[in-house]
């Protein structure tokens, strides 16, 4: 019994799917970070996933430039958080609710 | 400095001169704005200081035409990345003069918001030079962050925070989505640099088309949300509603045309060998944009969100090229682009102005115009007949050229789509022009006049509309020359 | 990879994972779900490890599990008289539709595809026994413009985040007196 390369991207496809779900279909602003935290977070098991398994590098040293990528998605990703975060304290505190079905002044 | 393997890297800082010049600038800004009292300038200097700023960058800029170099094996140095340096940069010169008196009263935090607005440009000069998808991505987060946070600027509009809200979201699931399908292509191709991606998917890819057919949708779905291509519009309009209105004409140029430059470098590079699993995807993109576009914008009352279903009709006639990608319709796209952006501009300078007077943004406040203030409905009534696609201005002859050259491109079902698209949009063009022509102001009648600043960028988008229309010749080699580097 | 320790925390890791990210989207209650979070951060952690990605895992848990749940936890405190209910919204057909299709689409391409990968020796190879080297490398090396560009990108990050929850009104004098003056111009459309 092994795992490889489908295994871990079998994992990851179901965790971004699961982000996918919640970003799409959650009302709370909180709640919607989260998956779009999965998201990222799927992305970057893809990303070791293929740099420990894939056989498409032509040098040595190519499998570790997806460590590097996901280094910076980390850094984005906390970067992201805090800015969206901040924007839904802003609304907040102008509505008093974080609830994406009654911030509708705008239209989807 | 070599890599890991040996190989030189070329760390030659002053290529990207332009981008460094920005970034300095963008801290000047915020230093004299927060000890501004300190210092006793007033809030005028702040401006002025982010156009000297984006003046030397543009020099800086110049300095590299028809040269083609690389920095670090991460940023290409051409034709390419100099025209749409320049485009970038001037897009910000004209929406900082035409609308700094909009942006002193009715923008919140004045120093973070040229600064702000100079590090986009910065994100948007580097997804058009990038050549390397970490870099890549790297530069679509830096234009998009800023983006984030200037459209909730507006002050005392409550849409402002929702639509920002609403933009960082929908934006943060793009980007994810984008993210994961370039992990697909990192595992397929091996490798985050573009021409070794290339080389990978030309050489028998075929036991992983699967894979790659997935993370090109991913990706295209990802920058179909940045472009605003139906069906990832959704957030356009309210972003463009919410936005202070200079950064909506920002969003509609510089955020547009940055896609499009990263667009065509990834289909005309790395993406180009897989073209039978991805160009059906970008024609269903094409034709769905366009014909909703312009339809949905029929109905609109308020000439931001007009502007916003406009500008994502036009996206779909830009996609077309990209349909058909090839040295021709590319060198017909960037054109397009520039000649869009010009018209959109103007349109944009003229509601600026309208809206600094009136504090009206609705279709029909707009009603006699010509009367109170000729000079500005006729700038924008050029404008939204260039948009159009009328006779003698910018938008009909880069219109023109772009659908000749799809055609030869073989796509002719997709033309005769966005001709039709096209008569449907001048419809509601005619719409505002008619408010303005044919009807009686409403209330105070009395003549008014812009701000010097205002005629200036006005004025200028107005000249530059007939210009491109009547004598486009330096436009279209400098378009030849800049798409040249691709397709070598 | 052939050592069953390995396989079997596999199997472990990705059941934690996934059943307590399948959990955020059940739980009504968003402060459990925030919880949930860390287990599904501290999983993946896990599973870097499994990739011999040591250094990634480190930092997995000390900026996602770490960090980014506590800014999750300080925003529910921020927003106090907000729902904290982790209900559907309207789209949560068309949501959860298309997330399932995708995870769907996902898991048939990974285990229909013959995948070019390593097997054997040249996998146990590929160890990554010094990625703290060559990421360091690779970021003030190959990588450098990301590194700086990152950098940059952080720093106004935070502006915006402070610039956001910054109340224009309660800023200094001049601000809050344009304010008042220029609302006339807004008001005046009536």
């Amino acid at each position: 019994m092994t795992v490889d390369l489908a295994h871990y991207l079998a994992v990851s496809g179901i965790i971004f799917g699961i982000g996918v779900a919640i970003a799409l279909s959650k009302r709370n602003v909180v709640a919607v970070l989260m998956g779009i935290e999965l998201m990222l977070n799927a992305s970057n098991l893809a990303f070791l996933a293929f740099s420990r398994f894939s056989g498409a590098f032509q040098d040595g040293t190519e499998p570790l430039a997806g460590h590097t990528f996901v280094v910076f998605v980390l850094t984005v990703a906390a970067a992201e958080a805090a800015v969206a975060l901040a924007m839904a304290v802003l609304i907040y505190r102008r509505r008093e609710t974080v609830d994406l079905d009654r911030i509708s002044v705008l239209r989807w | 400095m070599t890599d890991l393997l040996g190989n030189d890297l070329n760390l030659q800082y002053e290529l990207l001169g332009p981008e460094i010049a920005l970034v300095i600038t963008a801290a000047l800004v915020l230093f004299a704005d927060a000890f501004r009292r300190e210092l006793k300038i007033g809030q005028s200097a702040i401006p002025a200081i982010s156009i000297l700023g984006l003046v030397v960058a543009l020099l800086l800029s110049l300095l590299w035409i028809d040269e083609n170099k690389d920095f670090a094996r991460l940023v290409t140095i051409d034709n390419f990345t100099t025209f749409f340096r320049v485009l970038f940069i001037a897009v910000t010169v004209v929406v900082i003069i035409g609308s700094h008196e909009y942006i002193e009263r009715r923008v919140s935090h004045l120093g973070e918001f040229y600064s702000l607005l100079l590090l986009s440009t910065v994100g948007a000069m580097l997804m058009a030079g990038a050549r390397d998808l970490l870099t890549a991505y790297l530069a679509i987060e830096v234009m998009s962050f800023s983006l984030y946070i200037l459209v909730s600027l507006a002050k005392s509009d409550t849409r402002s925070g929702e639509a920002s809200l609403k933009y960082v979201l929908l934006g943060g699931v793009a980007s994810a989505m984008l993210l994961y399908g370039l992990s697909f292509l990192y595992g397929v191709g091996g490798s985050t640099q573009y021409t070794e991606i290339a080389a990978a998917l030309s050489d028998g890819t075929s036991t992983l088309e699967l894979p790659l057919l997935l993370g090109l949708a991913l990706i295209i779905a990802g920058l179909g949300f940045k472009a605003s291509a139906v069906p990832f519009h959704m957030w356009t309009p309210d972003a463009y509603e919410g936005a202070p209105i200079p950064i909506t004409a920002y969003l509609s140029a510089t955020s547009k045309a940055a896609t499009f430059a990263l667009l065509l470098r990834w289909f005309a590079g790395p993406l180009l060998p897989a073209i039978d699993s991805w160009q059906w995807m970008i024609s269903v993109l094409a034709v769905l944009t366009m014909v909703i576009g312009n339809l949905v914008a029929l109905q609109q009352s308020n000439i931001k969100r007009l502007l916003a279903y406009s500008s994502i009709g036009q996206v779909g006639f830009m996609l077309m090229a990209i349909v058909t990608i090839s040295d021709q319709t590319g060198s017909a796209l960037l054109l397009h682009l520039s000649g869009y952006i010009i018209t959109n501009l103007a349109v944009f300078m003229g509601v600026i102005a309208f809206y600094n007077r009136t504090g009206r943004e609705e279709i029909v406040a707009f009603r006699g115009l010509a009367q109170t203030n000729p000079y500005l409905a006729l700038v924008i009534t050029a404008g939204l007949f260039s948009l159009a696609g009328m006779p003698l201005l910018a938008g009909f002859l880069t219109k023109f050229i772009l659908f000749q050259s799809v055609v030869s491109g073989g796509y002719t079902w997709l033309v005769v789509t966005a001709l039709l698209a096209s008569t449907v949009s001048l419809y509601y063009y005619l719409q505002v022009i008619r408010q303005m022509y044919m009807y009686q102001p409403e209330g105070d009648a009395s003549r008014w006049r812009l701000s010097p600043t205002g005629y200036l960028a006005t004025g200028a988008m107005l000249v530059g509309v007939v210009w491109v229309g009547v004598y486009a010749a330096p436009f279209y080699t400098a378009a030849d020359r800049a798409i040249a580097p691709l397709f070598t | 990879m052939d050592s069953v320790g390995v396989v079997i925390a596999f199997y472990v890791l990705s059941a934690i994972t996934i059943v307590s990210a399948a959990s955020i989207f059940l739980l009504r209650n968003l402060v459990h779900a925030i919880v949930l979070l860390v287990v599904v951060f501290l999983g993946m952690a896990g599973l870097f490890l499994t990739l011999s990605a040591d250094f990634i895992a480190v930092a997995q848990i000390l900026i996602y599990a770490g960090a980014i749940s506590v800014l999750f936890v300080f925003a529910v405190m921020l927003t106090p008289l907000a729902s904290r209910d982790n209900g559907n919204s309207l789209y949560a057909g068309p949501g959860l539709l298309l997330g399932g299709a995708i995870a769907a689409i996902v898991v048939v391409t990974a285990f229909d595809v013959e995948w070019n990968q390593l097997t054997g020796v040249a996998l146990e190879q590929r160890s990554f026994t010094d990625t703290i080297e060559v990421i360091g490398n690779q970021l003030l090396g190959p990588h450098v413009l990301a590194f700086e560009v990152a950098s940059v990108l952080l720093l106004f990050a935070l502006l915006g985040a402070i610039v956001l929850v910054t109340d224009p009104n309660n800023e200094d004098g001049t601000t809050a007196e344009e304010e008042a003056g220029k609302d006339t111009a807004v008001g005046g459309s009536e």
